[in-house]
């Protein structure tokens, strides 16, 4: 495969990520990482991935977090509804259009001190 | 011919840095300086970026208190961007601080979940502005002009 045909791929590969916004739950990316990316220049050749990286390592911890938090024998859904926060907040600065929605009914579910719904029993799982 | 000329003038003018008007005032050249307080560090480092690429000189820290020590050494911001969930002293309660110091910057709350009680008290407290995140360039643009006009 040339660099031409990869560069086609990652182009259309991308669009796809945006594309998918007007189906709930489905759009990966929004504006806010168009946004982003236009923030990228020769002064600072690597923000997107430097900042996509961090954003990739603190999720983990944040839903390693979450997930210790929800196995306690009494959940603290205000201690899980803190990490959600955080997370809604950093997901949606990245422009992680997905994550932020799932965060958005994850919060809901930790406001009725919902473990089933929290749990992920009746959300999509953000793959 | 005259408008061509017109134009030449307000080159000169604006490269002498008078505004155009032929009134002398200076057009504002300064730096802006920002403040972001987040404990998150994406949205420290997005923020810092948004808010650079706009020409405005940013710091940020972790925590209130962290921001309180800071304004207290004389540092001056005209916008200071403040979370809502911040460890040991919550926005709402930094922001009542800092304007009881006396400090009249452009404060703008930014927080992950909007809702309306959490406004009020942001509102109450002293912001100047509430803005759900995500903070984005188009909207830090908006908000220099205005600076930039006032």
């Amino acid at each position: 495969m040339d660099v031409g045909q990869l560069q086609r791929q990652f182009i259309d590969y991308t669009a796809s990520l945006f594309r998918e916004m007007k189906k709930e739950w489905r759009g990966f990316l929004d504006d806010q990482f168009t946004q982003l990316r236009k923030l990228q220049d020769e002064n600072n050749p690597d923000f997107v991935f430097e900042v996509v990286s961090l954003f990739f390592v603190d999720s983990e911890k944040l839903v390693n977090n979450m997930a210790k938090a929800l196995e306690q024998s009494t959940v603290e859904f205000k201690q899980v509804d803190a990490h959600v926060h955080q997370f809604k907040g950093s997901s949606s600065s990245i422009g992680a259009h997905r994550v932020k929605n799932v965060c958005a009914a994850f919060r809901s579910f930790c406001e009725q001190q919902n473990i089933d719904g929290s749990a992920g029993g009746s959300i999509p799982m953000v793959e | 011919m005259e408008q061509l000329s017109k134009i030449n003038n307000n080159e000169k003018s604006i490269q002498q840095g008078f505004s155009p008007s032929g009134c002398g005032d200076l057009i504002s050249t300064r730096k802006f300086t920002a403040l972001v307080v987040d404990n998150d560090q994406i949205c420290q480092i997005i923020e810092k970026a948004i808010l650079e690429s706009q020409g405005v000189e940013t710091q940020f820290v972790g925590s209130g208190i962290d921001a309180l020590d800071l304004l207290a050494t004389g540092a001056n911001f005209d916008i200071i961007i403040i979370a809502w969930v911040l460890p040991m002293m919550n926005g709402v309660e930094t922001t009542r601080q800092i304007r009881a110091m006396g400090i009249r910057s452009k404060l703008l709350a930014v927080t992950a979940c909007f809702d309306e009680r959490k406004k009020k008290a942001f509102l109450d407290a002293g912001v100047d502005e509430f803005i759900e995140k995500p903070l984005n360039p188009r909207k830090v643009a908006s908000i220099m002009r205005e600076m930039k006009n006032d």
